[in-house]
């Protein structure tokens, strides 16, 4: 398995149609290396965030398969397999997804109490490790409705970062923000990319596409129209759709 | 009057007397009709509180209630062994008090209150051997239980049974398995279209006749088993509700974190899903308590069936009136205890925010 050493997530022609018939992924290949920044681009609707939801069994699979840090995932994949594979990837979503009943201290430690069997006091003391590098140590009694939306989000980042994740996922983890909350979160991933997380980051944020990816992927319709490093993708984009997107959203 | 005044404007309130007398005038003359049907409403008031007033000091004769407190409270436990009914209730009493009092910062209360689910829990237990026996003390068959005591038992053992039942039967009314989902619904619906008088009237007399004659199931068991039967379809509507209510992005984000179906359940889903229902739920345990007054009429002699002995007592006839209005206060003393837990259960949780979809 020489691959995966350098190769977090592999998919091969991976498929996926909704009910309504309406194909999300269309045999969708794909390498995201370790310790690489992946961001995914394209118009709402174009499958990034199903391709992201299926790199930790959010969404089924129809067809192909993925290899995610040497775990096989299919569409007859087992449930313990998946639940293997999300111990090993956390994910951050745009609408943050704390537990609004649980204080923000309990919402990071109930994963690795809970799924990893560690002991509270070894928890907390993670907890406040990772409350601390996300600069709102000072939050972990509240619950999270006493917390603006950038803070929240950093506490997502913190309790998906818990685990101890090898990859990270981000699915929009600006667009739900006001836009002078925007950058306390990238600046988050940013520092988390600068630690060599491997991380796919699906973003409208331009600049964090230029200045903290190592490649930027462009979807339209289920299918990778392009990919490439982001200097040439911003500069001379291949493709006519994608430099149409690049004009309509700059 | 001037400490009220004092009162009232540390709360903020805006005191302008002659300015409000001044509004009060003004309406009054503009709206004739209003202040003719406020004047009747404050006659009528006036005058049925008088009435009630005189009758409750001069015209009642309440020595039906003041002579038979025990009764009222024990039925007819054995009269050397009523310390252990009492011991109970005054346990619940204390248990309900520290309760609503204020978080304390430290000591003995404080310890008491972090472990006051575990109290409230072992309540039950606690109050079947004091009243049955057994662990040393004589045993009383159950057909001495009565007066408070025994409503009091009914109404928390039911509960804490329905409960968890309820919550089983919501899950699997949303469960995904068919065979689960349809026989949680055909008992939901079943129990809910058979009055209850009907469950209690099948547990205490059909019951009996199916079995053989040497087996013979407590009758408040079967009292305490048709209640839990029937409430639970109940609670199981009113926690479904609360299910519905929490977004499927809690479940998604729960298990992204790599914890299982039920790990999600029990510590992300439900415990939300609960505290939406407990304004629903409260109802149901009211309702429940007022309900095993039916049980008078099937034999067992809780408070209302006191009552009703009490009144067929010749030495007692024609005191309906305050034996009634004695049970009233009873049991809207109880009922407005519940109330009052139970909305201290709703403030002590964290805020809640709007979940965003």
């Amino acid at each position: 398995m020489n691959q995966s050493i350098s190769t977090a997530i592999t998919a091969h022609a991976i498929t996926k149609t909704y009910a309504n018939a309406h194909r999300a992924l269309d045999e969708v290949s794909l390498e995201v290396r370790q310790g690489e920044v992946l961001v995914l681009m394209g118009p709402s609707g174009s499958g990034k965030s199903t391709l992201i939801r299926t790199f930790n069994g959010l969404e089924s699979l129809d067809s192909g398969h993925l290899d995610v840090l040497g775990l096989r995932l299919d569409a007859e994949a087992d449930p313990r397999q998946i639940q293997r594979i999300r111990k090993r990837v956390g994910m951050v979503f745009q609408q943050f997804n704390l537990f609004p009943h649980l204080s923000i201290l309990e919402n990071i430690t109930l994963a690795p109490m809970r799924v990893q069997g560690q002991s509270a006091p070894t928890a907390r003391e993670h907890a406040m490790l990772l409350l601390e590098q996300m600069g709102i140590a000072e939050q972990a009694e509240k619950y999270p409705a006493q917390l603006s939306g950038g803070q929240q989000q950093r506490v997502a980042i913190a309790r998906a970062l818990a685990l101890k994740p090898e990859v990270m996922l981000f699915d929009e983890p600006t667009s739900a923000l006001d836009p002078e909350r925007v950058k306390e979160v990238l600046d988050a991933m940013r520092s988390l990319a600068d630690q060599g997380m491997t991380m796919v980051v699906v973003t409208h944020e331009l600049s964090f596409a230029r200045e903290v990816a190592d490649r930027v992927m462009f979807m339209d319709a289920g299918r990778i129209v392009e990919c490439s490093d982001p200097t040439t993708f911003f500069t001379q984009a291949k493709e006519e759709r994608t430099r149409r997107f690049l004009r309509q959203i700059d | 009057m001037q400490a009220w005044l004092r009162q009232a404007s540390k709360r903020g309130v805006p005191l302008d007397l002659p300015a409000h007398g001044r509004q009060l005038w003004r309406h009054t003359r503009r709206h004739p009709l209003d202040t003719a049907i406020s004047l009747v409403v404050v006659v009528l008031i006036a005058w049925a509180a008088w009435n009630s007033a005189t009758w409750a000091w001069k015209a009642a004769d309440w020595s039906v209630v003041s002579s038979n407190l025990p009764l009222y409270l024990n039925g007819s436990y054995p009269a050397d062994e009523r310390w252990r009914p009492q011991l109970w209730m005054g346990a619940l009493a204390a248990l309900t008090l520290i309760t609503l009092l204020k978080p304390a910062q430290g000591g003995l209360l404080r310890w008491l209150q972090r472990c006051l689910p575990w109290c409230w829990i072992a309540m039950i237990p606690m109050g079947i051997a004091l009243l049955g026996g057994g662990l040393g003390l004589s045993s009383v068959p159950s057909r001495a239980w009565g007066g408070l005591s025994l409503t009091l038992l009914l109404t928390t053992t039911s509960a804490a049974l329905a409960l968890p039942l309820g919550i089983l039967l919501a899950l699997g009314r949303t469960s995904s398995l068919p065979l689960i989902q349809l026989s949680s619904r055909l008992y939901i619906d079943l129990m809910r279209a058979v009055p209850l008088i009907a469950v209690l009237f099948f547990g205490q007399l059909l019951i009996p006749l199916f079995l053989p004659v040497e087996i013979e199931i407590n009758r408040v068991l079967r009292a305490v088993v048709a209640f839990a039967l029937f409430a639970a379809a109940y609670v199981a509507e009113d926690v479904r509700g609360g299910l519905q209510s929490i977004p499927a992005t809690q479940n998604e984000a729960a298990s992204a974190l790599g914890l299982s179906e039920l790990q999600s359940l029990r510590f992300v889903v439900l415990p939300q899903a609960l505290r939406i229902a407990v304004p629903a739920l409260t109802n149901q345990a009211i309702g429940l308590m007022q309900n095993t007054s039916l049980m008078a009429l099937l034999g067992l002699v809780e408070l209302l069936g006191i009552g009703r002995s009490l009144l067929a007592n010749p030495a007692f006839i024609g005191r309906h009136l305050e034996v009634y209005v004695w049970l009233g206060v009873l049991y809207w003393l109880f009922c407005t205890a519940m109330a009052l837990l139970a909305r201290r259960i709703e403030r002590s949780g964290p805020p809640m925010s709007r979940h965003s979809v």
